[in-house]
């Protein structure tokens, strides 16, 4: 591969490497916009479903959170060990989701300081989550679904407890499901 | 008036150049990375490799994976810095 560059080729050497490694960097990063787009999608749907059908107990669908949570961390680690390439980018994304996901998990147990009110201060946390990783990654779908998400968050904040698991539901797919699974395609598309 | 410097002569090379713009982006690649997106054979790939570590641009690291051999190279401050004027002087032959 030792050939004398001109300038020109040079620079577009460097332009289509740059890109490479990014493409590489970047990966798919649907996989646990999706894991836990389905997973609280069908906790906030079940436990709504549950409580009007008059079960006594339908925070019990929450339980899915803790394999969910399993997965997340065995998938993560998988990822990171099977990657060939290192970015900054993907340190940067891993201690904002893990602050997001500690931040969440405190907002769960002190849920009861809240009046219970803890689903809409949920999706606005979520959506300052998405919204910055659309950010760094420039995906314009993730920005989009931070929005549906703070939109949920406020409607939410409108509306009895009960009925802020439907529309945080709702607010999960429109805001997590949709974006991930853009995300997913486009990355198919670019090989 | 732009003067023009002379292109590092360490850079000014298809394989090297490749090798540190893809780099230049990322924390650390594996040599299987770097061969695949360099499309280069392995002896070349190391040859290269030892030239830019001599010059102080980049860093290897050897290890296992799964009880496989595992190499790793990240650029370094000093890399990043020859890249830098590198395409800064580039630039000037260009325009």
């Amino acid at each position: 591969m030792e050939k004398e560059l001109s300038s020109k080729e040079s620079l577009a050497l460097i332009t289509e490497m740059i890109s490479q490694a990014k493409k590489e960097a970047a990966g798919d990063g649907s996989f646990h916009l999706l894991l836990w787009g389905w997973v609280i999608a069908v906790c906030d749907l079940g436990h709504y479903g549950l409580a009007k059908a008059g079960f006594d107990a339908p925070y019990l669908v929450w339980l899915l959170v803790i394999p969910a949570t399993l997965i997340s961390v065995y998938f993560s680690r998988k990822f990171a060990r099977q990657a060939r390439v290192k970015s900054h980018l993907d340190s940067v994304l891993g201690e904002l989701w893990l602050v997001i996901y500690l931040v969440i998990i405190t907002l769960v147990v002190f849920m009861s300081v809240l009046d219970f009110n803890h689903n809409p201060v949920i999706l606005l946390v979520s959506a300052i989550g998405v919204f910055i990783t659309g950010s760094l990654i420039k995906a314009k779908a993730l920005k989009l679904g931070a929005g549906m998400l703070a939109a949920g968050a406020l409607v939410g904040f409108m509306l009895p407890v009960d009925e802020q698991y439907l529309v945080s539901g709702i607010a999960m797919i429109l805001g997590y499901l949709v974006p991930g699974y853009y995300l997913k395609k486009s990355y198919r598309d670019q090989f | 008036m732009i003067s023009f410097k002379p292109l590092d002569p360490l850079l000014h090379s298809q394989l090297r150049l490749a090798v540190m713009s893809l780099l230049i982006g990322l924390e650390e690649a594996e040599f299987t990375f770097l061969k695949e997106k360099t499309e280069s054979t392995a002896g070349n790939l190391s040859v290269q490799l030892d030239k830019l570590e001599k010059a102080g641009y980049i860093k290897i690291e050897k290890s296992f994976r799964d009880k496989r051999p595992l190499t790793t190279c990240s650029i370094t401050p000093a890399g990043v810095k020859a890249f830098e004027s590198y395409v800064e002087n580039l630039k000037n032959y260009i325009s």
